[in-house]
């Protein structure tokens, strides 16, 4: 009987060890190219995805003398969020359309505030269309990212 | 297509910018509109080839003053008239803005009443600017120097305009003399109508849109703020009103996008089935930052919500 438990205990100590070795040779190669796994893209992406939006809840509703600000602290935040997550190292055809979407919102961001403060503001509705037209959050979605797939709504 | 006229447009309203009356040169060809699809005799619209002043104008238009100026397109055949105009407007907090617009393509109104044209807004930076149909000028015949019309724009109106012909040699130095306000006849009965039992109560959006945000993600909520934008009006997804009181007050919740938005409405008047009020932002003590104006009755309100650079079309029916 305590012959049998010694043996039980070492298959046990020989499977965790096992794992621990798959574990580590299996995360090797996102890690060498200075990427991280798609779960470390996942949870960082989402991390700074609630950032981004808890940021943008906090800006409000703007009143008309608030747009210009509003749009440049927005773009700001797009900005950095894609700086983010593009230092993530996104794998994979929905993580990279994803990233690509935050690029290509950024441009559309600087002409909706440029053309804020040039007080052409059926510009700034008509360039939005631009950024309805990425699809951030079906991106986001088809990423499994969550977080980032929300639209933030701000109380005020 | 489509793409190829609006630059051909572009490159019009820019050499007008260059040609048109007091503020700029006079001289300088306009070039670039393309032969509008119905053509209109000539001799129809060359009494109309002037610069001008308003010198008169509805109230409710907010309109202060203004130029215009109509040519030819150099090189139509056959020939058709541009016109452009610089309005200066009293804005929501009172300030004077500037409005550039052109006016194109012309067509004849009936029984040669005169001439009618597409009014097109003109962004203030050359570069974003964007020519959107905003309303509508119509020109009666020249009666010495004078022209008489009236004109629609973001919406609202028609109201009536007065313009004066300016001579070769007659300049401004800044911005032309105010124009006379010609104060229609407002709806001036308190309420949305005679009895309080007509419109008191909630009511439910009618005319809601789908919700352009909704697969935007982090963009959502810009997305949301810039549909609420400009003269078009934004594409209100979701809304409720309450009408209550004695003076009656009306609260009016809108959702552009994800973005929802409470107006108070103050000073409700009717008149037939005239339908206005004042806006406010922040409760009805708060400074007025725009107006409704529109139609109503047996249980419906529909008409034009403008909040400072916001504008909302909005249908509203009473829930019973």
């Amino acid at each position: 009987m305590k012959t049998r438990s010694r043996s039980l205990a070492s298959l046990l100590v020989l499977a965790a060890v096992g794992a621990t070795i798959i574990a580590g040779c299996g995360g090797g190669g996102g890690s060498s190219s200075g990427g991280g796994t798609t779960s470390d893209f996942v949870s960082g992406a989402e991390a700074a995805c609630r950032k981004a939006n808890g940021a943008i809840v906090a800006l409000g509703t703007p009143q008309q003398e608030q747009v210009i600000k509003y749009l440049e602290d927005t773009e700001e935040l797009v900005e950095r969020l894609h700086k983010e997550v593009a230092a993530l190292g996104p794998s994979g055809a929905a993580e990279t359309a994803y990233v690509k979407g935050l690029a290509e919102a950024i441009p559309v961001l600087t002409a909706m505030s440029n053309a804020a403060r040039s007080e052409n503001f059926d510009a700034v509705r008509e360039l939005s269309a631009g950024l309805v037209e990425i699809k951030l959050g079906e991106l986001a979605e088809a990423a499994e990212l969550k977080s980032c797939a929300e639209v933030p709504v701000s109380e005020s | 297509m489509r793409r190829l006229k609006l630059i051909l447009v572009l490159g019009g309203v820019l050499a007008l910018l260059a040609s048109v009356g007091v503020a700029w040169a006079t001289t300088g060809a306009t070039t670039g509109y393309p032969q509008p699809p119905n053509n209109v005799p000539v001799q129809k619209q060359a009494p109309f080839e002037n610069r001008y002043v308003l010198t008169a104008v509805g109230s409710g238009a907010s309109i202060r003053s203004g130029e215009m100026k109509f040519e030819f397109e150099e090189g139509s055949s056959p020939q058709f008239l541009v016109g452009i105009s610089q309005f200066y407007s009293y804005g929501p907090t009172g300030e004077i803005e500037t409005g550039l617009f052109t006016f194109y393509p012309p067509k004849a109104l009936p029984n040669g009443k005169g001439l009618g044209f597409t009014a097109l807004k003109v962004g203030a930076s050359a570069q974003y600017g964007q020519v959107t149909p905003d309303g509508e000028l119509q020109l009666f015949t020249p009666e010495g120097g004078t022209v008489k019309g009236q004109l629609r724009l973001h919406g609202g109106g028609p109201w009536p305009v007065e313009f004066k012909v300016l001579a070769d040699d007659e300049r401004y130095t800044a911005s032309p003399p105010a124009a006379k306000q010609i104060h229609e006849a407002e709806p001036n009965n308190p309420g949305w109508g005679g009895e309080a039992s007509e419109y008191e109560g909630e009511y439910e959006l009618t005319n809601g849109g789908s919700d352009p945000t909704e697969k935007a993600g982090t963009l959502g909520a810009v997305i949301g703020v810039a549909q609420g934008l400009g003269v078009n009006g934004a594409v209100v997804s979701e809304g409720s009103m309450t009408v209550e009181g004695n003076p009656a007050v009306a609260t009016v919740k809108l959702e552009t996008g994800g973005t929802e938005r409470t107006f108070t409405l103050t000073k409700l008047a009717w008149q037939g089935d005239q339908r206005v009020a004042q806006v406010h932002n922040e409760g009805p003590s708060s400074p007025p930052v725009g107006h409704f104006e529109g139609t109503g009755g047996q249980g419906e309100v529909r008409g034009t919500l403008i909040s400072g650079h916001s504008v909302y079309k909005v249908d509203f029916k009473l829930k019973r």
